[in-house]
């Protein structure tokens, strides 16, 4: 039929391969974030606190519902020494046109030099086993520097510091995240700052 | 197009199944190399798969026409192409065309099959002699292993890291290459470059290579394991761990076992009542829910019970398991789409998880490797529907 096209070396011309039905984003047009592991100081406060047995986290991001935001499934919490594997990875449309609010969102962050505004916030959260006796806690932020991505360029996995809601100054542990996102954000930036002088 | 716009918007899913030929396709996930690692199909003309295998990066094909088709990472000259080129569409080994290939079987870095004529040939990685060729240089075309002949009818093949196995219709099971951790069951070498008999004086009928363990199932269903002891991937007790460049027996399996497969740090096991897990699953591969990320003694999988698993596959850090009905299941790191789960949105599972892509399919044949994963399956002409609602 037409949808299907024989490949072309003759090495190979027994094998079907249908066509792409989809075109892929430019890399200006997407990020991908992956929340990737975290652990705890055999220290913290968090290890010896027995309400804390299992852990997600959850960043927000402009539109997107929480629940594809966080990650969908909670992970016991790490011992000491121990590291916890989520690898859950979201791609971000940033269609110039249709996402000029997601657009508009990063390039906030990028100008902003304050944590709160200039990062993107992950939150670590206690998900009590027993959801009838206990609440969701948080215990602990990280904050990825965005304007550090769009300058040193993508890095495969970086470590950001976890500290605790109580004192924002030493670490309790260490979360993995993984972002693509120079691109995207060198065009953004680019676009934005353009729109703002001229 | 002839059929109506609203149609095909509604049942995108239905339409692109449809363009599936009944007899089949090749599925692939992850980092194939095939279709810019997106996922992917293709099928044969006048031509099915009858085997599939994976290494860490690359993949091979066998047809019920007695063909080999390869493609992906070829930097040790794995494909057997005569070329370190990476390929990244199914490519026929057109050398091996007169000898009718039968078995393969895919390593980290090489790749072995088997003939119809009862030869094995070996090509790519050979540092640690795992091409059985006498030597440790590696090889970008196919090589006959001057050891077997006619004599072996060779009933499967297994590849690890560094590791070659080939396993005889008669129960008899041969191994070389990397021996540094026993893992092709001899006690005081580092490695040998032709095959050597490992015996415990009963047949055996199943054999996997890990990337740094192996395990064998005997014909009376009893699980062997040895090689590297780490993270409980051998599933022994302690008192047994000293002598893990042995074969030894798995004690803590109390039924009749079926197969075995070695994935990268954990073990999976299809017994008659169930699938056992032993090793690391620190991503989700041992499939035993979100609290345990280890285990050294073999634990049932609950969460798949009740379903009739007839094979079982492991990547590096992945595990797939088809059913009785050929749904598949797959768990352990979602990265790169390998699980089957989709693209946009990826997680490491924790337990076994329906891939519901395959659902209007009947799964054959899946092979795991590093990065990647690939499924044989045809369109499903009864539903599946009321076994996966009765969960
Ligand atoms: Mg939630
Ligand atoms: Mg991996």
């Amino acid at each position: 039929t037409s949808e299907v096209s024989e490949a072309q070396t003759t090495d190979s011309d027994d094998i079907v391969t249908p066509v792409s039905q989809k075109c892929p984003k430019a890399g200006s047009e997407k990020i991908c974030i992956e929340i990737v592991s975290l652990a705890f100081y055999p220290e913290a406060e968090v290890m010896s606190d027995e309400n804390v047995e299992q852990v997600y986290v959850e960043y927000k991001f402009y539109d997107l519902p929480l629940s594809q935001t966080e990650t969908p499934i909670s992970l016991r919490k790490p011992r000491a020494g121990e590291e916890i594997h989520f690898h859950f990875s979201k791609v971000i449309d940033l269609d110039p046109v249709e996402q000029r609010g997601r657009r508009q969102f990063l390039f906030t962050m990028l100008t902003r030099q304050d944590p709160e505004q200039g990062c993107l916030k992950f939150t670590v959260v206690s998900d009590p086993v027993d959801e009838e006796k206990k609440e969701c806690q948080e215990v602990g932020y990280a904050y990825l520097e965005l304007w550090k991505i769009m300058e040193s360029g993508d890095s495969l996995e970086q470590e950001l510091d976890i500290v605790s809601p109580e004192d924002k100054t030493t670490p309790i542990g260490r979360l993995k995240v993984s972002l693509q996102a120079a691109a995207a954000l060198h065009a953004i930036y680019k676009e934005m700052t353009e729109e703002l002088f001229f | 197009m002839a059929q109506p716009q609203a149609a095909v918007s509604v049942f995108t899913m239905r339409e692109h199944e449809d363009r599936v030929p009944d007899s089949g396709a090749v599925f692939t996930f992850g980092k194939t190399k095939f279709y810019e690692n997106a996922p992917g199909k293709f099928w044969f003309k006048n031509d099915l798969p009858i085997a599939l295998a994976c290494g860490d990066e690359h993949t091979a094909v066998v047809t019920g026409n007695k063909k080999l088709y390869v493609f992906g990472s070829n930097n040790w000259g794995q494909l057997g192409l005569g070329s370190k080129t990476t390929v990244t569409k199914p490519t026929c080994v057109k050398a091996l065309k007169p000898e009718k290939v039968k078995i393969a079987a895919c390593g980290r870095n090489h790749t072995l099959v088997s003939t119809e004529g009862g030869r094995v040939y070996a090509t790519g990685g050979n540092n640690e002699g795992q091409l059985g060729l006498g030597d440790t240089e590696e090889r970008n075309t196919f090589h006959p292993i001057g050891f077997f002949t006619s004599q072996h009818k060779i009933k499967q093949l297994s590849a690890g890291s560094n590791t070659s196995a080939a396993l005889t219709e008669d129960g008899k099971l041969f191994m070389w290459g990397d021996n540094s951790e026993g893992q092709i069951g001899l006690q005081n070498i580092s490695n040998v470059c032709v095959p050597h008999q490992v015996t415990i004086g009963k047949p055996i009928s199943w054999i996997s290579c890990g990337y740094y363990h192996s395990a064998f199932v005997t014909t009376e269903g009893e699980l062997y394991t040895f090689g590297e002891a780490d993270c409980g991937k051998l599933g022994l007790p302690s008192q047994l761990l000293t002598n893990h460049k042995i074969p030894q027996r798995v004690p803590g399996i109390p039924d009749i076992v079926i197969q075995v497969a070695c994935g990268g740090a954990h073990t999976v096991v299809l017994t008659e009542k169930g699938v056992y897990v032993f090793g690391m699953g620190q991503f989700g591969q041992l499939g035993l829910g979100t609290f345990i990320f280890e285990s050294s003694e073999p634990k049932i999988i609950e969460h798949i019970k009740n379903h009739e698993v007839t094979s079982i596959f492991c990547g590096e850090n992945h595990t797939a398991l088809i059913t009785a009905t050929g749904l598949l299941y797959t768990f352990g790191d979602g990265r790169h789409g390998k699980l089957g789960l989709g693209l946009e949105n990826l997680t490491n599972q924790f337990v076994p998880t329906l891939c519901a892509n395959f659902f209007r399919f009947v799964v054959q044949l899946v092979a795991c490797g590093g990065c990647h994963m690939l499924v044989f399956a045809f369109p499903r002409l009864t539903m599946a529907e009321e076994e996966y609602l009765d969960d």
